[in-house]
């Protein structure tokens, strides 16, 4: 989960990374109680905030005023402005790049630099990547000494050691403390009186939320209230139950029992002239709930005209499954047609449950993917 | 022969009295595996379908020796079971838990490497050496006892392409799922290794997927290293950029995770391509394997 730059911000004033003095308004009424100039940032889960227009400066209170107002009736990358960061100007001498990551490949943390920070890092990294500094740093071994002195003369800021190493050991700490994925400060500022992260990216790992649920609850409250996303309606459900839900522009629903075998019959989908309208996979471990969750999710898109339901179980038990689609039949009319494709664990159990209600199963699933596109062509 | 897992080999299940552990458990028995003991904490000193369960693997290694754990823990705890198995010298862990946050995954992998214990997984369907043991939740009928290697990321998939294998009469040395990712200790670059390495297995099937960049490695090995042929299958060329398909593996970020990318370079290292799983079929026809 990505937070916004607020929620980020409250992170680092809480573990006391530098940040500019700054107050989040959700009105234009809020503009009386700011203090000039201000930079007004749109808050919204998304990169290129400044290319993208979502970031003004103020000087004065009349500026300030069409400014928020027109932040705050934006849309950013789809996402509606409902709350604006208006924030201390600060005086910028340079810009630096701190992050904190895991690196796959190495299967360690990764301590990232660089003294060309600023909006065009990712054009750095791809066109220049010896500007960008890498160093792992082994949870067993912490952060030596060493690599806080090479930065601090890579990044012409070692009259700042104090400064640079509190604040990368800090954000250190908010990575291990949250469970991050990244922890990032683009643009670090350097300025007169010290180093500034005038911006925080924080990528919260989903697979730890019960670890924080304070934390992933607020930020969850926050964001929904804050920064509620232009979703549809099977989106906003997926969300709600944790179903993996990627909405695409066809005709075939899709509901998967395994992320490579969705994808397979994505690919196989579009080779015999079909169009997928959405990837939707249960994970290897699917039941009957996730099942009735599914197939309300993908049904509530419109533009679905034909389901296909492939399954292959493993660990997912087609008679727990096959019960799902009963169950939602049972409960409600599906006016599309539906093709099931079902073999694997359980399946004699699983397809006797599904005769039962008059569906009968394809155990390939080429064929299973030719009825169901033909069932466009024929609507 | 076959890799990693045979006839002889002496399984440990962690979670065993547990919904998914148990029922899993019993189809293994029924394949065959040698299931020695289970551990459940707190349920030591029972059996099910026969098995002795323990409630720490130490207590169970006094009596019986084991050369791989598998794990069906929940992701809550499952870092600390996978630490258990590590503690215990364990050779091989299987950990089919999903869900376990990067950051303990990173911790189990960084330990179980100091300590010398090769991991598959998290998020694995286990493996499967047909005809001799299976340490996974693979159905039973799409496997045949054969020559040719699979490796996958995604379970489902490897099972569909196994049901075409055995249909078609092409049997499988050993089939392993190496799990979804984003980290992994045995990796499909590994996998190969190990297959070029082992008599049984007379051709490989690479099974991947848009997202990271692992078959970018194992195209490498391929070109470098591998004498026998390759047939690779690369899932999600129809995936829109920047989404997350499912797998963690699976985001499409830069060039490279594309799957056109990861076809380009199995091409070039002089991989078969297949579009499908029947065309993999067919290639091992054209062949001869």
């Amino acid at each position: 989960m990505r937070l916004l730059e607020f929620q980020a911000k409250r992170i680092f004033s809480e573990y006391e990374i530098p940040i500019p003095k700054s107050v989040l308004i959700t009105s234009v009424a809020d503009v009386a109680g700011l203090a000039f100039p201000t930079i007004l940032k749109a808050q919204a889960t998304v990169g290129g905030r400044g290319k993208a227009g979502a970031i003004k400066v103020a000087e004065s209170a009349s500026e300030a005023t069409p400014a928020v107002e027109e932040l705050l009736s934006t849309t950013v990358k789809g996402h509606r402005v409902q709350a604006v960061l208006a924030e201390e100007k600060v005086v910028v001498e340079r810009e630096l790049y701190l992050a904190v990551l895991i690196d796959k490949v190495a299967k360690l943390p990764m301590l990232m630099a660089s003294s060309a920070g600023g909006v065009d890092i990712e054009m750095v990294g791809r066109d220049s990547p010896e500007k960008i500094i890498k160093k792992h740093v082994h949870p067993s071994v912490g952060l030596p000494r060493y690599v806080l002195q090479y930065l601090a003369t890579q990044l012409s800021v070692k009259e700042r050691m104090a400064d640079l190493t509190n604040i990368v050991e800090k954000m250190f700490t908010v990575f291990y403390g949250c469970n991050a994925s990244l922890v990032e400060i683009n643009p670090l500022a350097v300025t007169p009186n010290g180093l500034v992260a005038l911006d925080a990216k924080i990528l919260l790992d989903d697979k730890a939320a019960y670890r924080h649920p304070e934390l992933f609850d607020q930020i969850k409250e926050e964001q929904n209230r804050l920064a509620k996303s232009e979703k549809s309606r099977a989106q906003q459900l997926a969300e709600e139950y944790g179903v993996t839900y990627v909405p695409l522009e066809g005709e075939v629903a899709l509901i998967s029992d395994g992320a490579g075998t969705g994808m397979l019959a994505l690919d196989l989908i579009r080779d015999v002239g079909g169009r997928a309208a959405n990837f939707c996979e249960l994970g290897g471990l699917a039941g009957t709930e996730s099942m009735q969750q599914a197939l309300e999710v993908v049904l509530a898109n419109p533009k679905a005209k034909v389901l296909l339901i492939s399954l292959i179980g493993g660990l997912t038990r087609m008679d727990e499954v096959a019960e799902g689609i009963v169950n939602y039949l049972k409960e409600h009319r599906v006016t599309i047609p539906l093709t099931v494709r079902m073999c694997g664990t359980q399946e004699e159990v699983g397809r006797a449950k599904l005769r039962e209600v008059g569906i009968e199963t394809y155990d390939d699933l080429p064929t299973a993917i030719l009825a169901a596109v033909s069932g466009v062509a024929a609507d | 022969m076959a890799i990693l897992i045979d006839e002889h080999t002496r399984v440990l299940i962690q979670g065993i009295t547990g919904k998914v552990g148990s029922f899993q458990a019993k189809i293994m028995l029924e394949y065959g595996t040698s299931i020695v003991a289970g551990v459940t904490p707190g349920k030591g000193g029972t059996t099910l379908h026969g098995v002795p369960v323990y409630d720490f693997i130490e207590d169970a290694s006094r009596n019986h020796e084991v050369d791989v754990v598998l794990c069906f823990v929940p992701a809550r705890f499952a870092k600390d079971a996978a630490i258990e198995a590590i503690d215990n010298d364990i050779k091989l862990l299987v950990l089919t838990t999903a869900g376990i946050s990067d950051q303990e995954t990173l911790s189990i992998l960084n330990y179980a490497f100091t300590k010398g214990t090769r991991v598959l997984g998290p998020d694995t369907p286990g493996l499967v050496s047909p005809g001799k043991c299976k340490v996974g939740v693979h159905p039973n009928r799409v496997l045949k006892e054969g020559s040719v290697g699979v490796v996958s990321k995604s379970g489902a998939l490897s099972y569909e392409v196994c049901k075409q294998l055995t249909e078609n009469g092409y049997g499988q040395s050993t089939i392993i799922g190496i799990g979804g990712g984003p980290l992994w200790d045995i990796t499909q670059r590994d996998t190969l290794e190990m297959f070029e390495n082992d008599p049984q297995t007379k051709a490989i099937v690479l099974l991947g997927e848009v997202g990271g960049t692992m078959e970018h490695e194992a195209a490498a090995f391929i070109e470098t290293s591998m004498s026998k042929p390759v047939i690779s299958l690369i899932v999600g060329r129809s995936a829109p950029k920047g989404a997350q398909m499912g797998h963690a593996g699976a985001i499409i970020e830069g060039e490279r995770e594309t799957a056109g990318s990861k076809i380009d370079a199995l091409i070039k290292a002089g991989s078969h391509v297949a579009k499908n799983p029947a065309e993999i079929v067919a290639y091992l026809r054209k062949l001869g394997v």
